[in-house]
């Protein structure tokens, strides 16, 4: 009995350090409040919940089109340049919504970049009042809908991909037109991978802190850090990210029911692959602007951006310590896959031996790390180390134990850990599960050991699994800011922050060479990934 | 069987703790203990700050150690990390003060007395450069007449109607705009001021101050609220040629003139309570407010150096010098009316 104790406990605790976030949120909803919480009720908390949507709705609106529309034209259609499209339109992956803010800025603000390729077409004139302006919320509606929608476009593209040619032979013989077919076969079956995707972005969406603190925009993410900051009100600060919890949950249940009937929907027998159809000439016209377009507005344009400052301003060369963030960066991204990796494999192996129902349980309810924002797990992270520091100082005779946690490395790891640990341990489950049973059983009749049928067998099989979830992690740690923001220690810039602290400064075209940076490595890592995505054998 | 599970849980024992403590190991190492340092917390983060401080290091030997971030989160930061902080650093009066109750005097030397002039100083924290919050317009539509014997007050008469560009009420340098007057005038007119000024926007706030001035320039607006260094800064060509050439078709103005003056504000250091090398604190403190250290900001930054002997940047000197600053409002009072401030703003509309 002991061994399903061992996992049963090292389980739980992983999971309780995983739900300290939603724990200590949960709690602080019953405590006292200060009365910034009436004055918030009566004035700004319609405006948070108002924004929240405006934003959340039209971005699901534009991800929706963006993403279903190109994925349904890379995958049914041969025009010039579709294989290209397929992988090149995640590109804008790279981009975090707040780089894509910046670049907004920077091109269409009076006398930015719009003004000045003007000036140089046609000659002096005052071309400001010609140049469109978007406000705080258009901007960042724009930003975070072109930084989310490759969720879409991927999850639709593979679902697309697994469509059996059947049913739209079946369509063809019914006598629909192309589009009939579109609206009626392939948009349905596809439905439940463009819910999950969606639903994906919703979570992004309503837990972004980036883009919408660049705009200056109050939502309920930026309401919840200004209640703790302006008005020193923690349980404020938790009752709100109690709302944004409850929202993000629900669009989570969402996101595991449609995987799961998404699942229903993957063909067995009789399946045949589609046949591209072929377009040429005039017809060929639409998808390839629409998708030469996508791709430009979302990676191109805000790459250039970034391209054109720091050639145009280049004393930034010398004043960013470009070699040191790189290497603060390897070492955050080294340190948070070992640590990631390792746990995850464990876990995923303790489970696998004890065959316990409850660790799966357990398991899954740890996996909330990855619905929560950032902003909210930094600001109870430090609520809870604050906390459990002064306990131990006060009962116990040890000094100030605040600094191993805020302001750390071990610190930053930690929530990094708490952030992405559903990432990784998910990834590997998926594949953890696809080796037999009988494989183990064939060991230790062999006579292996659990330890070596674990070194021997499962970690070389899922080599190219842990390989990508490297990769995931790696993209995910680069982008992440405001944990990083709220948490780091002395003298430590990451790309994000850097980029970061010099937009609020008012120092955008110093921000372009960080940026650009985060952006190249963000790059090489999808397209690496890229190779295991896009294999239909994945 | 049991023998096996030992041995795995024994390696994975070992593994959890080596990786724990290669962690704590590199981190305390990333931030070993010098016992000759100072951390500061900066909300003020120009790279000259940080040339600033290696002049500093180099001088003393006292090693600079600095986490920078927006002034909210900072300072979350340094009441959760109590006994780490020993500087906060930031761009305003206003956030200095509602900070007090974080910080502890000991910025009484006399070297900071003789220094500082007393208004823009207190014993918790202490101004290192100023700046003035003044209005900008455009010669080409506004006329001196119209201009005559402005007044931060009179920007919410009709006259300037659908023709005034300002940051939104978040901005700490409004809210500390807005606690001044106040002060001077009371909070129902300051009520009714808000009013009038939200009445007068050419267009709902957005955009940092640079932002205005470019509106100005561009035709936007008439005329637009904005600090003094932001003008400098255009016109040093640092933000590039088309800002430049902008910036010239913009002239400041000082309000106030015939009253109490303009409206004057500090980036300042302040002496967090509980600080571990409160004494090198108080070292970089004089060494900020030396004429090397002062020279070397207002040439970075375009702000108004602190001490007296040292000129602006040139580019600030041809703005006007022989303007009359506000010296009666003592800006201590940016923080405790900084609630007043927000409310009235928010009351009257002003996003």
């Amino acid at each position: 009995m002991t061994r399903y104790n061992i996992w049963f406990y090292i389980s739980l605790f992983i999971a309780g350090i995983v739900a300290l976030p939603i724990i200590t949120v949960f709690f602080s909803f019953f405590s006292e409040t200060s009365n910034y919480f009436t004055l918030l009720k009566n004035t700004f908390l319609f405006d948070y919940i108002n924004n929240s949507l405006i934003i959340l709705v039209s971005v699901l609106v534009i991800t929706f089109f963006i993403g279903v529309i190109s994925a349904y034209f890379v995958s049914f259609y041969d025009f010039p340049f579709s294989n290209f499209f397929s992988w090149s339109l995640i590109l804008a992956f790279a981009i975090p919504g707040y780089i894509f803010g910046f670049s907004i800025i920077a091109f269409f603000e009076n006398y930015g970049t719009a003004y000045t390729i003007l000036t140089n077409l046609f000659g002096e004139h005052n071309y400001n009042p010609l140049i469109p302006k978007f406000d705080s919320l258009v901007g960042s509606i724009i930003a975070i809908s072109f930084s989310l929608f490759p969720y879409v476009f991927v999850l639709t593209r593979s679902s697309f991909l697994f469509q059996s040619n059947n049913y739209i032979e079946v369509g063809k013989n019914l006598g629909l037109t192309e589009k009939e077919t579109f609206l009626k076969i392939i948009l349905p079956s596809a439905r439940p991978a463009i819910i999950a995707g969606l639903a994906l972005v919703s979570m992004e969406c309503l837990s972004d802190f980036g883009t919408v603190s660049f705009f200056s925009v109050n939502t309920l993410t930026t309401g919840i850090y200004n209640s703790w900051l302006s008005y020193d009100d923690l349980n404020t600060a938790n009752q709100i990210s109690f709302i944004l919890l409850i929202f993000i949950l629900l669009l989570f249940s969402v996101e595991l029911y449609s995987r799961r009937e998404a699942k229903y929907h993957q063909p067995s027998r009789g399946f045949k692959p589609i046949n591209k159809i072929r377009l040429t000439g005039k017809k060929s016209i639409i998808p390839f602007l629409f998708c030469l377009t996508i791709f430009f507005i979302s990676f191109v344009f805000p790459v250039t951006q970034m391209i054109f400052w720091t050639v145009k301003f280049p004393k930034y060369f010398q004043d960013i310590d470009i070699l040191k963030i790189n290497l603060n960066t390897l070492y955050l991204v080294g340190l948070a896959s070992i640590f990631l990796v390792f746990i995850s494999l464990l876990i995923n192996f303790g489970s696998r031996i004890s065959k316990s129902k409850i660790l799966n349980y357990l398991t899954n309810f740890s996996i909330s790390g990855y619905a929560i924002p950032g902003v909210i797990l930094a600001v109870a992270f430090i609520t809870f180390f604050s906390n459990l520091s002064d306990l131990i100082t006060n009962n116990f005779n040890i000094g100030n134990t605040k600094n191993l946690f805020i302001g750390s490395i071990s610190g930053l790891i930690l929530a990094y850990f708490v952030r992405f640990f559903s990432l990784s341990f998910n990834g590997i489950k998926s594949s953890y599960e696809k080796i037999n049973n009988s494989i183990d059983e064939s060991a230790y009749l062999l006579g292996y050991s659990k330890v070596k049928t674990f070194s021997k067998i499962h970690v070389p099989y899922l080599k190219n699994n842990i390989i990508l979830i490297v990769v995931l992690i790696s993209l995910e740690v680069i982008k992440e800011l405001p944990i990083t923001m709220i948490l780091r220690p002395f003298n430590f810039e990451t790309f994000a922050t850097q980029a970061f602290v010099y937009a609020s400064q008012d120092l955008l075209e110093a921000a372009a060479l960080p940026s650009l940076f985060l952006i190249g490595w963000s790059t090489i890592l999808i397209l690496f990934s890229t190779k295991y995505i896009l294999s239909p054998k994945n | 069987m049991e023998k096996t599970m030992n041995k795995l849980i024994k390696t994975i024992g070992f593994g959890i703790v080596g990786l724990f403590s290669t962690i704590l190991v590199a981190s305390s190492v990333l931030a070993d203990g010098h016992s000759k340092e100072v951390n500061i917390f900066s909300a003020r983060h120009y790279d000259s700050d940080v040339q600033l401080y290696e002049k500093f290091t180099a001088k003393t030997g006292i090693k600079v150690n600095v986490v920078s971030g927006k002034s909210g989160a900072l300072e979350k930061r340094i009441i959760a990390e109590a006994g780490t902080a020993d500087l906060y650093i930031t761009a305003d009066a206003g956030r200095l003060g509602a900070f007090q109750a974080n910080l502890q005097g000991g910025l009484t030397s006399s070297t900071i007395k003789s220094a500082v002039p007393s208004n823009f100083r207190t014993s918790k924290w202490v101004g290192i450069a100023k700046r003035a919050r003044i209005v900008y317009f455009a010669p080409e539509r506004v006329s001196g007449a119209e201009l005559a014997g402005l007044t931060y007050e009179s920007l919410a008469d009709s006259k300037w109607r659908g023709r005034l560009v300002i940051r939104a009420s978040n901005n700490i340098y409004n809210q500390s705009l807005v606690a001044s007057l106040i002060k001077n005038n009371g909070k129902g007119k300051v009520a009714e001021w808000s009013k009038g000024m939200v009445k007068n926007m050419a267009r709902a706030p957005k955009g940092n101050d640079r932002a205005q001035i470019l509106a100005v320039a561009a035709g936007e607006a008439d005329i637009a609220v904005a600090n003094t260094y932001y003008l400098a800064l255009m016109l040093s060509g640092k933000k590039g040629a088309e800002q430049q050439a902008a910036a010239k078709k913009v002239k400041p103005f000082f309000p106030n003139q015939d009253g109490r003056g303009t409206h004057m504000n500090i980036s300042g250091a302040g002496l967090v309570k509980g600080a571990p090398n409160k004494a090198n604190a108080i070292k970089l403190v004089e060494f900020l407010l030396s004429e090397e250290a002062q020279n070397h900001i207002v040439n970075n930054t375009f702000e108004y150096p602190m001490i007296a002997g040292v000129s602006p940047h040139p580019l600030v000197v041809n703005m006007g010098l022989d303007f009359k600053q506000d010296l009666k409002t003592k800006v201590v009072n940016y923080g405790k009316r900084q609630a007043d401030a927000l409310e009235v703003m928010t009351a009257a509309g002003w996003k």
